[in-house]
């Protein structure tokens, strides 16, 4: 099954997704991490990620780009962190799929979710808020709400977290 | 403990008056530390920690605190965090810190309303 998991910053989107794929049972973890570490903040943000797995039995792939190409993952549960992150990778790194983002991500979950057993993605709320945003960063937004909404209609789940508490929006 | 969140300008205090008649709200932009330990109910909670990061202090155990000195109060929140990331460092850590800091808070509280729109939903009746 699909399960797309969202949520503003620091609303506990991670410990209920995670706590998700542990429920799922002893089936074999996978963690894609999205997250290109460049900086201290990103470093340290993945290292507080990596604390509150250590002991859940996740093994990790980090992959930037191209989900498509991730092999191996057959019947596991795979959790996926997170799409925001892999929208602006495919967006802008070298080799990511630039202007196609939107069908390419598509692709590359679809691929993901015909493997797994069960696929949970976290992606982001941050769609909601009052800033003159440059022609760039809106383009980010409508390619990131095209794929969640995109996801969302293929999802068998679709969870709001708020402050940790699930809210039900699909299934 | 009760929470009451939700985004700017949605209701929350009026919402939180008709909830709770009979509570004197305390103000987080202003109110200290004690303040914060005495009072039944906290308007602008968001404040009151933006405020803590402001005078660089550490507010990873602010929930925690508060759930032992005022287990009982009720704390209304607004809900940041639902846009782009912010360029500007402090806003980013304000608007994550305020997320940990209330999920915590929520974990612990036994009810949680959300406002939209001048209207409550009960998101968490324990």
């Amino acid at each position: 099954m699909l399960h797309i998991i969202t949520g503003g910053s620091g609303s506990g989107k991670s410990a209920f997704a995670e706590k998700q794929i542990l429920d799922f049972g002893p089936a074999k973890r996978y963690y894609i991490a999205t997250m290109h570490p460049f900086d201290e903040e990103s470093k340290k943000r993945v290292q507080r990620h990596r604390t509150m797995r250590s002991g859940k039995g996740f093994e990790t792939i980090e992959r930037y780009t191209h989900m498509e190409q991730i092999q191996g993952i057959c019947g596991a549960n795979v959790l996926l962190e997170c799409m925001s992150n892999l929208v602006a990778n495919e967006m802008y790194e070298e080799g990511g799929a630039g202007k196609k983002t939107v069908d390419a991500v598509v692709k590359g979950i679809r691929h993901l979710a015909q493997q797994a057993e069960n696929l949970v993605i976290v992606t982001n709320e941050v769609f909601s808020d009052v800033q003159n945003y440059d022609a760039e960063t809106l383009r980010y937004l409508q390619y990131l709400g095209e794929i969640n909404g995109r996801l969302a209609k293929e999802a068998d789940r679709v969870t709001e977290v708020v402050y940790g508490i699930p809210i039900h929006v699909k299934g | 403990m009760e929470l009451i969140i939700g985004g700017a300008y949605q209701g929350k205090l009026e919402y939180a008056k008709m909830q709770k008649p009979d509570i004197v709200w305390a103000e987080g932009e202003i109110c200290s530390m004690e303040d914060l330990a005495k009072a039944a109910g906290v308007n602008h909670f968001e404040l009151f920690i933006k405020k803590l990061l402001k005078e660089n202090r550490d507010v990873s155990g602010l929930a925690s605190r508060l759930i032992q000195v005022n287990p009982d109060v009720t704390l209304i929140s607004e809900e940041v965090g639902y846009g782009v990331v912010p360029v500007d460092a402090f806003d980013r850590q304000y608007r994550e810190a305020v997320g940990r800091v209330c999920t915590e808070l929520a974990a612990f509280s036994k009810k949680v309303h959300r406002v939209v729109c001048g209207v409550g939903m009960v998101i968490k009746d324990a």
